[in-house]
């Protein structure tokens, strides 16, 4: 019976909207699979809770599937997920059932919500929602919730390479509940006890990273060699 | 005459073979600290980022020689103490154990005179082991590990700082260092006033600081009132150059602190040194 009605809500979703969330997530695949690799300089301005660290000048390296690398001089932080199991994830559909969500407007634009929901055996992912540019195809919005690091919220924004789907902002959303100081390395014994309960009820528990792209360089043929760890 | 006198109290700590003991047993400790970095320093240092990285993922070179010389400097600046009032600590008792303190008090200078050519001399001892501990730490780590980005720990959270925003911090970090040395130099010294050996006043001084440091680590509200007032509270002061922003309100508040204590230890140190009697 359930699925009866299942069957009936992404009929009736499908008819009501022109288009089934499949054939929106075919088209932003079709843009994303259409750039096999890119080079791209990017500025990160982490702003999270229990880490102090000044905005950084990277270079960021992707090459299809999954190849990813940052170039940097310094240390830098970015998050452990939302760059490409989004993209890995949603490209594979045997993984997943898309389903359509409710509307949504996002800094002006008119978003569609679609419920990734993984199959049986998909992976970490345990659920995917993206709020769609139907338009023009491509993702404003995602929320990621992945088993082992939990809900990872990126905000999209676009620039030049809008045709191309690749964005010129990502906004991450950090959840830092789970950050914990090992107490033995920290040892700041010039502050009293009060001092360092003060510092532990102020906690934020949400963070962000701040990623603005620029000057994309797009399927200039990257070797594979560039994503293989060098040891220090 | 307070220079010559220095001289030749600097000469006397020269001489003595234990002044090379604390030169020898850095150099040993900082090689093993950078072998032992050099050989497990990413598992050490996972240990710290371990809980951040479930959700961030750390790029850069995260082990590299301003890492290691904060590490260093971390794990020697409870053993230093030691070092140091090996040899300050027999400066007035050794004069006492050996008879000389008498011939030295006959000499055409003050007995004021004696104990501040020998705090000098103390100081200038310390501030030599401190070069030392500078020179191994950072050159060495640098020429080991090279340079980079610095992550730092404490209580807050994590610190990074940049590799152009560090040698500074290190700099006046020694200098807070060498203060915080000379602080127990001069306890040593003021405890040396009052024996007829040397190895009282070593021990009293270690014993102290122990003390003074169980005291202040110990997580507990009620010594919270004279937490501030212990000079051990302000030995890691030096820390505080790598927060950001830098906290130079407690900085300062943290070189009066040393300051005072070197000013009162000299202070009774003199007192004792004027009334001693050294003709039995």
């Amino acid at each position: 019976m359930k699925k009866f009605f299942l069957l009936a809500f992404l009929c009736f979703s499908a008819i009501s909207f022109g288009q089934t969330a499949n054939a929106v997530i075919d088209k932003i695949n079709a843009k994303l699979t259409a750039v096999k690799d890119y080079t791209v300089n990017a500025n990160i301005n982490a702003n999270i809770p229990m880490i102090k660290i000044m905005p950084s000048n990277v270079k960021i390296y992707f090459k299809q599937k999954d190849k990813f690398k940052i170039e940097s001089k310094g240390i830098v932080i970015v998050p452990k997920q939302g760059f490409t199991e989004l993209n890995n994830f949603i490209s594979n559909k045997s993984k997943y059932t898309a389903v359509f969500g409710e509307n949504a407007v996002i800094r002006n634009v008119q978003t569609r919500l679609i419920n990734v929901i993984p199959n049986e055996g998909a992976g970490d992912i345990v659920l995917a929602k993206i709020w769609v540019d139907v338009a023009k195809s491509v993702i404003m919005k995602s929320q990621i919730t992945t088993l082992s690091n939990g809900t990872v919220n990126v905000d999209y924004t676009y620039g030049d390479q809008i045709s191309r789907g690749l964005p010129s902002i990502m906004k991450f959303e950090i959840d830092v509940k789970k950050f914990k100081i090992p107490k033995s390395v920290a040892s700041d014994i010039n502050k009293s006890s009060a001092d360092k309960k003060k510092t532990s009820v102020n906690q934020k528990t949400k963070g962000t990273i701040t990623i603005t792209l620029s000057n994309y360089k797009i399927n200039t043929g990257l070797s594979d060699a560039l994503f293989v760890k060098k040891k220090n | 005459m307070l220079l010559k006198n220095t001289y030749n109290e600097f000469i006397k700590i020269v001489a003595k073979p234990r002044s090379y003991l604390g030169f020898g047993a850095l150099t040993l400790l900082i090689a093993i600290i950078i072998f032992a970095m050099k050989a497990d320093g990413e598992t050490i240092v996972s240990f710290i980022t371990a809980s951040f990285e479930q959700t961030l993922s750390f790029n850069g070179k995260l082990v590299n020689g301003n890492l290691i010389a904060f590490i260093i400097l971390q794990m020697l600046v409870v053993h230093i103490p030691l070092l140091v009032a090996l040899v300050t600590g027999d400066l007035i008792s050794g004069e006492a154990a050996m008879g000389t303190v008498r011939m030295l008090a006959t000499k055409p200078i003050s007995r004021t005179q004696i104990v501040l050519s020998k705090f000098i001399a103390g100081a200038i001892y310390t501030l030599l082991l401190t070069i030392w501990l500078g020179f191994l730490s950072l050159f060495v780590s640098h020429l080991v590990f090279g340079a980079g980005d610095l992550i730092v720990l404490n209580s807050d959270g994590l610190v990074i700082l940049q590799e152009a925003d560090i040698l500074w911090r290190f700099g006046l970090g020694f200098c807070v260092a060498f203060l915080a040395l000379l602080t127990v130099a001069t306890l040593s010294i003021c405890l040396s006033a009052f024996a007829e050996n040397s190895v009282g006043p070593i021990v009293s001084t270690m014993a102290i600081i122990i003390l003074f440091t169980i005291i202040g680590s110990l997580d507990v509200t009620v010594f919270d009132t004279i937490k501030p007032y212990l000079f051990t509270t302000h030995m890691a002061s030096w820390r505080s150059f790598f927060e950001d922003p830098v906290p130079y309100d407690s900085i300062y508040q943290s070189i009066i602190v040393l300051l005072i204590h070197i000013a009162v230890l000299i202070g009774i140190t003199l007192y004792k040194f004027n009334k001693k009697d050294i003709t039995s």
